[in-house]
């Protein structure tokens, strides 16, 4: 038979037996708190009961959760000091528990409570501790007062024990769950952050995953190139929010010399964090603007966390978090979230930038790779760090052997090239000069420019040896045609004058003599200003062919006949025609052309030369051959001498001049009727010049 | 006096007014024929054309002075080449006259005598300066 004393300890057993199954359960905080404040006090037959524990940084006493109180009552001791002389704070301090029997026991004891809940009858406070340290206390309180006897005592020991191993394990299990909860939202950053070099977009991204998690609002700004403040993403989860944030944003300007907020953190490096943003900070941030302050308060901020983002030592931007309608305050650990965050953020923005700036070099390089211009640039020693492939090909020294070395001993030649160019600033109007080089065995002829960009100096080079012969052809030719207009001039003014002489008795042979050379210069010059004429209407594309059916034999004949006319004695004439089919042709140019060669070939024969005209058809084709036994061309000219005022080095012709048009003309002219011309020649054994005209069909 | 030009109305010009000023005259219409008609006959002055076939006019004075017989041939440039370039070469060449044409024959004769004073009188050298000095002969 059980005795009043068992039963009572057996049913303090069960009672303790069924919290600790439901602190088993209980798996968050919440509801560990839940069942210690409702089955732990029913259990321990008290009226009201709470929880408190030490504050992060150990100085306070945070109340978590109380059941049976007053809530008005209980409104200022949500947080309060460790070293309070109330029982709460006593406890944790010391460790101990403590049992008052009634009110005024309480009020003996702590004198600061004498004013506070009279109605009050026994309290027991006990500790919260874990492996000896103690984290908290847990408050009962009686509606009676009660003399704890020790099995009473020891009771709500048990049952302080049993709710301390719960709260820890489930605020362990909590914390973890936060951990993996900022890990989880740190890898799906990261992840977000290495899916595109494109930064605006990614960190875009990063601010949206940010709501409702991690802020209710979340925004990230940039420094610009000139050190403005880009805003590049709001996030919240209400789009219309969002358009109004920036509606804001657009009507409030960020103040770059602001002493809080983004402009402070760019300016700083260093990060900002408002557990509880101060209602004085907000007031002198809104100032008397009534309107802003209605935002603000409809905003209801709570807290904030501003961190930069910086990569290299250099802030890059700002990520700002807020915790406004639904997130809890910011703490400790969302501050370093958001500094490991904005440390990714920051890396992921550099790497892109780099690769765009890479890229952009590599895109330049490229670019360069295409460009027809030498482009030599180099360090401010004079190290060659890029070499393009034309200047390559102009200095006929590879990249491979050029980039990083001295570029005086790449091209030796170089000081000599450079000395002459004037260095422009950046953007300034450059002046090239052209410059001979000398490059192993051959000279070019190249046009320098350079801009001294102060880290170095950038040179472009441009080959112009063919330009600078077209050139050199074109003086050349200005002297060939003053010489070839001079002579029959001479000869024109030198009959006139001698004509008129009066001191000198002229034989009628002298006479006749001059008077001829008169008429027979006079066409010289005609033709050869004709010539000039001729060249430049075939330039302008503006030569009319007159196409007529064509007896070549007849045209052949005509012009040997009238060559054998001016021809020296000492030259032989021949005419050969072996089967001439009629063709169409322009008959005038074709004389024209023929006479032209004729002459030529009469001009470069030596004494006792023969020069042959043969007309033959060959192949749906009709050929006219000008033979010449003189001095030959070198094979590497066959084709230069169809040029325009091209002309053999006189060293080859021996002096013999010419306005260097002729053979252009002939060839443009031949080609204009669908034919073709070309030589055959071997120095010192004369030359043969082919007409190929197409048969009429 | 040796006329040597390919061009036969230049050497028709000179021929009758050369004459006309009393002087004799040989003519060559090309280069080798006048180096082979100043070393055999020794004119008093060579009139000199420049752009000739075979061997031009360059060639010609550059091998009278190289030769002990022939080096003190006066010889007077009579050519179409104006420029500044060739009037140099020509005095590097021994050149006591410099005639760019179109030229007055009329005038050739007193011309020509004027050098042979000049050379009588041991004014040679201030002759081939002339050439590049005075561009208008």
């Amino acid at each position: 038979m059980s005795t009043p004393e068992s039963s009572e300890a057996a049913d303090r057993a069960r009672r303790l037996q069924r919290v600790a199954e439901l602190l088993a359960e209980a798996v968050t905080p919440q509801e560990v708190l839940d069942s210690i404040l409702t089955e732990g006090v029913r259990a321990a037959e008290a009226r009201a009961g709470a929880i408190g524990v030490l504050s992060a940084d150990g100085a306070s006493v945070e109340l978590l959760a109380q059941r049976g109180y007053d809530t008005s009552a209980m409104a200022g001791w949500t947080m309060f000091p460790l070293e309070a002389d109330v029982p709460m704070s006593e406890v944790i301090r010391t460790g101990e528990p403590v049992f008052l029997a009634s009110v005024q026991e309480r009020n003996e004891r702590y004198p600061a409570l004498a004013d506070q809940g009279q109605e009050s009858n026994a309290l027991v406070v006990v500790p919260l501790a874990v492996e000896g340290r103690v984290f908290g206390a847990m408050s009962l309180s009686f509606d009676r007062d009660v003399f704890f006897e020790p099995e009473r005592r020891e009771m709500k020991l048990t049952l302080a024990r049993q709710a301390a191993q719960a709260l820890a394990r489930s605020r362990l299990y909590a914390a973890e769950q936060d951990l993996r909860r900022r890990m989880t939202f740190l890898a799906e950053a990261s992840e977000v952050l290495a899916s595109s070099l494109d930064y605006n977009f990614t960190l875009t991204q990063v601010a949206q995953l940010s709501v409702p998690g991690l802020a209710d609002w979340c925004a990230i700004d940039m420094v610009g190139p000139t050190g403005e403040i880009e805003r590049l993403a709001v996030a919240h989860e209400d789009p219309e929010k969002v358009r109004w944030a920036y509606e804001l944003q657009d009507r409030y300007p960020p103040d770059p010399d602001a002493p809080t907020g983004v402009p402070q953190v760019l300016r700083t490096g260093e990060p900002e964090f408002f557990p509880e943003l101060p209602q004085e900070l907000l007031d002198e941030a809104i100032g008397d603007d009534e309107e802003l302050r209605r935002i603000v308060d409809e905003l209801g901020l709570k807290s904030t966390i501003c961190v930069p983002l910086i990569a290299r030592g250099r802030t890059l931007g700002a990520l700002t978090l807020i915790a406004a309608e639904t997130h809890p305050p910011y703490t400790q650990a969302d501050l370093e979230q958001a500094l490991e965050l904005a440390r990714r953020a920051a890396v992921a923005v550099d790497n892109a930038r780099l690769y765009r700036e890479a890229e952009r070099g590599a895109d330049a390089a490229r670019a360069l790779g295409y460009v027809g211009d030498g482009v030599v640039l180099l360090d401010i020693a004079g190290h060659v760090l890029h070499w393009n492939p034309a200047a390559a090909s102009i200095t006929n020294v590879s990249e491979e052997d050029a980039v990083g070395r001295l570029v005086s001993e790449v091209v030796p030649a170089w000081d000599a090239l450079t000395s002459h160019v004037p260095l422009v600033p950046p953007g300034g109007a450059a002046s090239p000069v052209t410059v001979p080089i000398v490059l192993g065995d051959r000279e070019r002829w190249v046009s320098v420019s350079g801009v001294d960009f102060g880290d170095g100096t950038v040179y472009a080079l441009q080959d112009v040896t063919e330009e600078h012969a077209l050139e050199k052809t074109r003086a050349d030719f200005v002297a060939t045609a003053s010489h070839e207009l001079r002579t029959p001039l001479a000869a024109v003014y030198g009959a006139v004058r001698t004509l008129r002489r009066d001191d000198v008795e002229l034989s009628e042979a002298d006479r006749s003599q001059f008077l001829e050379m008169i008429e027979s210069e006079a066409t010289r010059l005609a033709k050869i200003v004709d010539q000039i004429l001729l060249a430049g209407q075939l330039d302008a594309d503006a030569v009319e062919l007159d196409v007529t059916e064509c007896d070549l034999e007849q045209v052949a004949a005509g012009v040997i006949e009238s060559a054998a006319v001016h021809v020296p004695e000492s030259i032989s004439l021949g005419l050969s025609v072996d089967g001439a089919a009629p063709i169409r042709c322009d008959e005038n140019k074709l004389r024209q052309v023929l006479v032209n060669l004729v002459d030529n070939a009469v001009k470069y024969s030596p004494e006792g030369g023969r020069v042959e005209l043969r007309v033959r058809s060959v192949n749906g084709s009709c050929q006219i051959e000008v033979a010449d036994e003189g001095l030959g061309i070198p094979p590497d000219e066959h084709e230069r001498i169809f040029e325009k005022f091209y002309r053999l080095d006189p060293q080859q012709t021996q002096g013999v001049g010419g306005s260097g048009l002729g053979l252009y003309i002939c060839r443009e002219l031949v080609e204009r009727m669908n034919g073709r011309l070309h030589v055959e020649s071997e120095p010192g054994k004369g030359s043969r010049f082919t007409v190929e005209l197409p048969l009429r069909r | 006096m040796l006329v040597v030009d390919d061009e036969r109305s230049i050497r028709l010009l000179c021929r009758v007014n050369l004459i006309a000023s009393g002087m004799d005259v040989l003519e060559a219409s090309n280069g080798r024929e006048g180096l082979e008609l100043a070393r055999r006959e020794r004119p008093d002055l060579v009139l000199l054309d420049v752009m000739m076939p075979e061997v031009d006019g360059w060639t010609v004075a550059r091998e009278l002075a190289a030769d002990e017989e022939t080096r003190e041939i006066p010889i007077v440039f009579l050519t179409a080449r104006a420029d500044p370039a060739d009037r140099r070469l020509g005095e590097q060449l021994g050149g006591v006259g410099y005639v760019v044409k179109p030229f007055d024959p009329v005038t050739i004769g007193e011309f020509v005598e004027n050098v042979l004073v000049r050379i009588e009188r041991g004014e040679r050298e201030q002759l081939k300066r002339g050439i590049t000095s005075d561009p208008e002969r």
